[in-house]
């Protein structure tokens, strides 16, 4: 038996392969991972995992027979539960994220985030007894379900925490927004496609402009440029290209745009050489502040920010840096600092901080999804008036 | 739709309306063994031609690039190619380079980058590239026309202490500033940390991978950079001993190196192999008992310094590939870092190197002192002196190399 001041925890994933989120998440748990300058094993104990989908390619039969303590679960009740009818778990890994599940017709994968979180919420309450929740990503990619999801975590009164990686990962260089800063204008350059790593890029500009003079008051509208209206707009300036090109300089992966040359700026007709399908997401917060979200596939391997700050012309800017195994290194450790901060939670029962930010990238991801639909037109965004503060304390990776 | 030229025009009228009113550009001239792309000459050379970034700017240096030699001309050079793209010329000589062709020193710095191309090797498998050659021919060009200008010289001075002190004898003779290194001192770190300036280093430990003496170097630097901040500076080397194979793990058990300063400098790696590569698992690798079974060829550079600080690099080929430092400082929880060489085709690592060798042309200060380097091509030379001895323990009363780490910490932060 674990110590009982041990946290218990069940892990309910989709698919366990390698390099899937439930492989670097749940590994984490189960064989711990460099953290402050040793190799840490989180102060908790994972009881359960139950995968929905087990393919050719998995690996979370060769964790549960090394981890012989973890009880392999083929209901999400019964991971809760250890198969009694009440819940004995202190917390729960959502982790939603790859694995085989339809597209809807806005190129949205129906990941069964809300599906499975209903599922979990179905024991709570059987249970008349909540825990805390970490759920990978965002909510889920349909508005209705995750503001649900949102508000029974808030009416059951349990912590709950989600999003990406990006907001915790290290930064180069590494630097905060100051808390009350004045932000006019933010703007991310990123790479990856639609309703997955746009929502990488949101976070990414999300955990920065959320810290600025009176905190996040939400999103009043949002229209996406794709294709030939990105290159227009930008030539058109509906962006500040001085943000852009400062987020460029951050980059450690900016594809050579001649060949011959390693590391040269792209010129204009170069960027649009190297980028098949440019995506813009630009959003209005309602205190006035713009922010765009620039995915270009083809240019970048990373995710670099930039914003005005207080009234400054210079370009404030930093990389959010995913130490990435695609070949530059063999695990993701973006990983690390994620399940850093939901140990934290789990031990606390406090979230290190607000689930808001994830509800309202899960609701601009969702938007510009649905203005690309709608043929890159501009949408109206009442139901984005998410008010939420900064945690006054910086929770990206320094240590 | 914005043509190249117009954009780097643009940019750089942004940046000349930001900056103070810029003098007249320093004309470099640049000596390298190849110009191939990712060649050292071409990603530190090309920051001269096309800018880079640093400080969220894409920085277009005021420098000219008037002239190159190339002592080699492979398969893929792109000498010729730039020489037409930027209007300079190639020579076929070192000293017609800084002489532009002319009668007289024609230039305002030089660039020595000496990485990469075809050349022996000796006994002890250190490459022999050309430094101290280029070194010679530029500082003869020096003597004769009773001028000398900043010399940036890229990794170590040379394979041999006895030439690299002569380097920097005339460096001193003739009075020019004079830098030289890794990228691996100013490059990021994770986390971003520096060593307090005239702190107590009780032990300290580098690990990283690669051949020698390429990588090895690098490592050696890196550690350096670190423990050269320690009360009382830099005081020399008083032995060196380098062990390779089973006698690593061996020093290990004895307590030649600490376990736990071990741990934490592997908790910093991104990159452990073996299982990692396997399944995506995060491992242990001290805990688990894998390390000695993935670096099978593992090798120990000990230093022991005049001062009695002993210090340790691990080149652990098969364990992981990238580049952790732990040290314990008294008074502060144990210090760990990784220092991040980004990754290929950019290595923006060079662009904080090359910002570096910038600097030191502008202001005619070299933001670090050259004794450092000096200091570690005789450390590694010494130690593969060692391990051709089947790792006897060296004295090296010829490391008696003194010098004081900068105030202003050098790495990459901004």
């Amino acid at each position: 038996m674990s110590d009982p001041v041990r946290p218990k925890l069940a892990g309910v994933v989709t698919t366990y392969f390698k390099y899937s989120h439930a492989q670097h998440i749940i590994d984490r748990f189960l064989d711990g991972y460099g953290w402050n300058g040793t190799h840490h094993h989180p102060p908790m104990d994972l009881v359960s995992l139950y995968v929905d989908q087990v393919g050719a390619n998995d690996f979370s039969r060769e964790r549960l027979k090394r981890h012989p303590e973890v009880k392999s679960c083929s209901t999400i009740a019964d991971a809760l539960t250890l198969g009694g009818s009440k819940l004995v778990v202190d917390g729960v890994v959502l982790v939603g994220e790859h694995g085989n599940y339809p597209r809807n017709e806005k190129g949205q994968t129906k990941y069964p985030r809300y599906e499975f979180f209903e599922q979990i919420t179905k024991v709570f309450r059987e249970s008349g007894k909540s825990v805390p929740v970490f759920n990978d990503k965002h909510l889920s990619w349909n508005w209705e379900w995750a503001r649900k999801m949102y508000d029974t975590s808030r009416e059951m009164g349990f912590a709950f925490m989600a999003g990406s990686s990006l907001p915790v990962t290290w930064r180069t260089p590494s630097v905060e927004m100051p808390l009350g800063s004045r932000i006019s204008e933010a703007l991310c350059v990123c790479y990856g496609g639609v309703d997955s790593y746009d929502f990488h890029g949101l976070e990414t500009i999300q955990c920065m402009v959320e810290r600025r003079r009176g905190g996040e008051t939400g999103v009043r509208a949002i229209q996406a440029y794709r294709g030939d209206k990105f290159w227009k707009a930008l030539q058109e300036g509906v962006w500040p290209r001085p943000l852009m090109e400062a987020a460029l300089t951050r980059s450690h992966t900016l594809t050579p745009a001649r060949e011959g040359f390693n590391h040269i700026m792209p010129a204009d007709d170069d960027m649009r050489r190297l980028v098949k399908d440019p995506v813009a997401y630009r959003y209005e917060h309602a205190d006035g502040l713009r922010s765009t979200m620039l995915l270009m596939h083809g240019l970048v391997k990373d995710f670099n920010f930039a914003a005005y700050v207080d009234g400054g012309r210079e370009p404030w800017s930093t990389q959010m840096y995913l130490p990435m195994p695609d070949g530059r290194t063999t695990l993701a450790n973006f990983f690390s600092p994620l399940v850093n901060n939901i140990e934290k939670m789990y031990l606390t029962g406090k979230p290190t901080y607000p689930v808001e930010r994830t509800l309202l990238t899960t609701g601009l991801t969702a938007a510009g999804v649905e203005s690309l639909y709608r043929g890159q037109t501009r949408i109206e965004t009442p139901h984005l008036a998410i008010t939420y503060q900064a945690p006054k304390e910086s929770t990206f990776w320094r240590t | 739709m914005l043509t190249r030229r117009a954009f780097l025009e643009t940019t750089a009228l942004a940046a000349a309306s930001a900056a103070p009113p810029q003098s007249k550009p320093k004309r470099i001239a640049i000596i390298g063994t190849i110009y191939r792309l990712q060649s050292h000459a071409q990603h530190m050379g090309d920051r001269f031609l096309v800018g880079y970034p640093y400080g969220g700017v894409w920085r277009h240096p005021n420098v000219k690039v008037v002239s190159l030699y190339v002592d080699q001309k492979p398969e893929g050079d792109l000498s010729g190619a730039r020489a037409r793209e930027f209007g300079f010329e190639v020579y076929p000589t070192v000293a017609e380079a800084l002489r532009c062709g002319g009668r007289e020193l024609a230039v305002d710095a030089v660039l020595i980058i000496a990485e990469h191309g075809n050349y022996p090797r000796n006994e002890k498998g250190q490459i022999l590239y050309p430094r101290y050659e280029f070194f010679q021919q530029t500082t003869q060009v020096f003597e004769k026309d009773g001028r000398s200008v900043p010399v940036y010289n890229d990794k170590h001075l040379s394979y041999s202490f006895e030439k690299a002190k002569a380097m920097v004898d005339t460096s001193r003779r003739l009075k020019f500033p004079m830098l030289a290194g890794s990228s691996i001192p100013v490059t990021w770190r994770l986390p971003s940390i520096e060593l307090p300036l005239g702190c107590e280093i009780e032990d300290a430990l580098m690990v990283g991978e690669g051949g020698s003496d390429p990588m090895d170097f690098h490592a050696l630097e890196g550690l350096q950079c670190m423990v050269e901040r320690r009360r009382g500076g830099e005081t020399g080397v008083k032995a060196v001993q380098m062990l390779v194979g089973d006698a690593v793990w061996k020093a290990g058990e004895e307590g030649r190196y600490s376990k736990e300063l071990l741990i934490a400098a592997l908790s910093r790696s991104d990159t452990p192999l073996g299982l990692t590569e396997v399944d995506g698992r995060t491992q242990d690798l001290v805990g688990s008992g894998e390390l000695p079974r993935l670096a099978k060829n593992p090798a120990a550079y000990f230093i022991e310094y005049r001062d009695g600080l002993k210090a340790t690099m691990l080149m652990l080929n098969g364990a992981l590939k990238d580049f952790n430092f732990a040290a314990k400082v008294k008074g502060l929880p144990l210090q760990s870092t990784q220092f991040l060489l980004t990754p290929d085709p950019n290595v923006t690592y060079s662009a904080c190197l090359m910002h570096k060798a910038e600097q030191m042309f502008e202001t005619g200060v070299a933001p670090y002192p050259v004794e450092r380097t000096l200091l570690v091509s005789g450390m590694l030379e010494s130690c593969l002196t060692s391990k051709l001895q089947s790792g006897a323990r060296l004295e090296t009363p010829h490391l008696q190399v003194v010098y004081k780490a900068p105030r202003e910490s050098q790495f990459a932060r901004t």
